[in-house]
């Protein structure tokens, strides 16, 4: 008889702890198995949602993403200048500015955002209706594509007017309600839950502003070449254009992952240690108590000719079985709890509904399979310390015969 | 000009020396101001990670070094004007009126409806956490509990031939079970107590702030005993129960 077989025997016999304490490995190993998710989950998801963008380089009149403003002085002559460099394949300016959408005696707050490019040059999908012109490519004045949650809540349709109104920030005069015109309904990647999302077009913007156009842009989106890369259009811009910053996807992930990201990451590590510590300790002490109640058992086992190493080896078997079918157990209830944790998460404000908290890596199973693989190790070691110098006679008599 | 503490100590200046402050990374539109005095940045959990290079003057200074020739308005703009009610229950209507007043104007209260604030989202992400957490050692609490039920099957069969009953049994199991309970649960509140100050001093000096991460508060501790105590008792009854239930000969391996 093996010693794999002899555990599960053991395990057969004392089903209902067996039952409690996989129970037990799996929901803690569901929680370490959902920190390995989050301790990388938004940076791989914010760099998922940049990349699929379209642009990998993001030119700023400021030092990373900071609160205040900076917008780009003479736009269009920076826009022109990073178009001409080899290293560039395209370029498209953005502006945002906070709106109001009237329609039907409703007035809602909406980011009105403009774009040299069409809708889906800018990560916009399509649902319904026909794409943003691209600026200058029409002849209306105002079109503009609206978020789906938007359309929903004001029941637009393509082809519907839709009124809106500058709320520029800082100013006391109230700009009259411009009459623009639904061409589709989209969805932006970039759009956080809480938040009403309308592409226009330059000129739209510049309708909606009174007319007013200071030629200044929040961002700028490159493109590069893919022969170049983004490090070569990166260096190239900033040698271009010494005054404006001027960051890689990269950049910003790293960014982001430095500041942003920095309490999920040090809250996941925190949390993973503590799981791992109380899985070993609670295991460990299962086994143990387990161990000390069979001891005239494993005695009589010793007895029989079975030898210390066997004995031992079993003991680790319960510990991996235990552990084991508990891990695997925590992989789907994980995914499960992931998806409820992620949905806690994403009510805070200002989150895009593309982004996740915890996002599904091979790199995670494994390293949840390793921590696990060691967990079940060490909690085993003491028990089969205990089982390997147990005297078997006065076991015996203490254990059977008193 | 006031400078904050991390300023101060990165580019080593002291109260008394004299600073050029300048709008353009060349230095050449410069004033000359003197430091009075260094201070330490008020905590702001939304910012904890940036590193607080600050320095604070007067708004008539910063407007001065700000200004640009030609433009008169903008000596006299502010990015931001901060209120202090004498009522400030009604920081509401008054930001109501005031937005009225003058539409364009971005008027709010400073404290957050629990709708758009991250820290509500924060809260119900670690009290889920929690949950998790209690199902886990509760299933483990329950195993152990089983494991010393066993070990007391004869005992507790000698007990129910000598005539004690099935209830005082499992009332003396109870109580045994809240005694663990509350022991554990008091343990757990003083380990993190005695964690509380250290995870407090690694964030702050990882970080450079005096900002307050973790708090074990008495509501906290009370919670946790709350918590604790029921399910200790609980998988204490529950244990015995499987044991208490069977017929005497039986428990006495007869």
């Amino acid at each position: 008889m093996t010693s794999a077989w002899l555990a599960w025997r053991t395990m057969r016999r004392y089903r209902a702890r067996t039952a409690l304490a996989t129970i037990g490995v799996a929901i803690i190993g569901a929680l370490l198995f959902d920190m390995l998710l989050l301790s990388r989950g938004l940076v791989t998801s914010f760099a998922d949602l940049l990349n699929h963008s379209g642009y990998d380089v993001r030119v700023l009149n400021s030092q990373g993403f900071s609160l205040a403003r900076a917008t780009i002085p003479r736009a269009s002559e920076v826009d022109a200048a990073i178009a001409r460099l080899p290293e560039v394949a395209s370029v498209a300016r953005i502006r945002l500015e906070p709106a109001t959408a009237m329609h039907h005696g409703a007035d809602i707050n909406v980011a009105l955002i403009s774009s040299t490019h069409s809708g889906t040059q800018v990560a916009w999908t399509l649902i319904s209706g026909a794409d943003l012109p691209a600026d200058g490519a029409s002849a209306d004045r105002c079109p503009v594509l609206v978020a789906s949650n938007l359309a929903a809540r004001l029941e637009l349709q393509p082809g519907a007017p839709l009124s809106l109104r500058a709320g520029v920030s800082g100013e006391r005069s109230v700009l009259p309600a411009v009459a623009c015109r639904v061409v589709g309904i989209g969805a932006s990647p970039f759009s956080a839950g809480d938040e009403y999302q309308v592409l226009t077009t330059l000129s739209g913007m510049r309708a909606v502003r009174g007319g007013a156009d200071d030629d200044t842009a929040d961002v700028v989106l490159v493109a590069s070449r893919p022969e170049s890369g983004p490090a070569a259009a990166v260096h190239a811009i900033a040698a271009r254009h010494p005054d404006l910053h001027v960051y890689s996807n990269e950049d910003v992930v790293e960014q982001f992952n430095q500041n942003g990201f920095a309490y999920f990451r040090q809250i996941s590590v925190v949390l993973s240690s503590i799981t791992i510590v109380f899985t070993v300790l609670l295991v460990a002490t299962i086994l143990t108590v387990s161990t000390n109640q069979r001891l005239g058992e494993i005695a009589a086992l010793r007895a029989l000719g079975i030898g210390r190493r066997r004995i031992a080896t079993m003991l680790l078997w319960e510990s991996v079985l235990i552990v084991g079918v508990g891990g695997l157990l925590a992989l789907p209830l994980g995914g499960l709890v992931a998806v409820g944790l992620d949905g806690i998460l994403k009510q805070m404000p200002g989150i895009p509904e593309a982004l996740h908290f915890f996002v599904f890596e091979g790199r995670a199973v494994a390293l949840h399979a390793l921590l696990l693989s060691t967990t079940a190790l060490v909690a085993a070691l003491y028990p089969m310390w205990l089982t390997a110098r147990l005297p078997i006679a006065s076991t015996l008599r203490r254990e059977v015969v008193g | 000009m006031l400078l904050s503490r991390q300023l101060a100590a990165r580019a080593h200046i002291n109260v008394g020396d004299e600073v050029r402050l300048a709008t353009d990374s060349a230095g050449t539109t410069g004033r000359l101001f003197r430091v009075v005095g260094i201070y330490e940045p008020t905590p702001d959990p939304m910012r904890f990670t940036a590193l607080r290079l600050e320095t604070r003057l007067h708004l008539a200074d910063l407007a001065n070094l700000a200004e640009t020739p030609g433009d008169v308005a903008g000596a006299d703009t502010a990015d931001a004007i901060n209120v202090r009610l004498v009522t400030p229950a009604d920081a509401r209507p008054f930001a109501d009126d005031v937005r009225a007043r003058m539409p364009g104007l971005d008027v709010r209260p400073t404290s957050r409806p629990p709708e758009g604030d991250p820290f509500v989202v924060l809260d119900r992400f670690h009290l889920a956490i929690s949950l998790v957490t209690v199902a886990g050692s509760t299933a483990f609490l329950l195993a152990l509990m089983i494991i010393r039920a066993e070990e007391r099957r004869e005992t507790v069969g000698a007990m129910r031939l000598l005539g004690i009953s099935r209830r005082s049994l499992l009332v003396e199991v109870a109580i045994e079970g809240l005694l663990i309970a509350a022991a554990g649960a008091l343990f757990g509140a003083l380990l993190a107590f005695a964690a509380e100050s250290l995870v407090n001093r690694i964030f702050q000096s990882r970080y450079d702030t005096t900002l307050v991460f973790l708090r074990v508060t008495r509501s906290i501790a009370l919670r946790s005993f709350a918590l604790a105590v029921p399910l200790g008792v609980a998988a204490g009854i529950a244990a015995s129960w499987t044991l208490l239930r069977r017929d005497i000969l039986s428990l006495v391996g007869r």
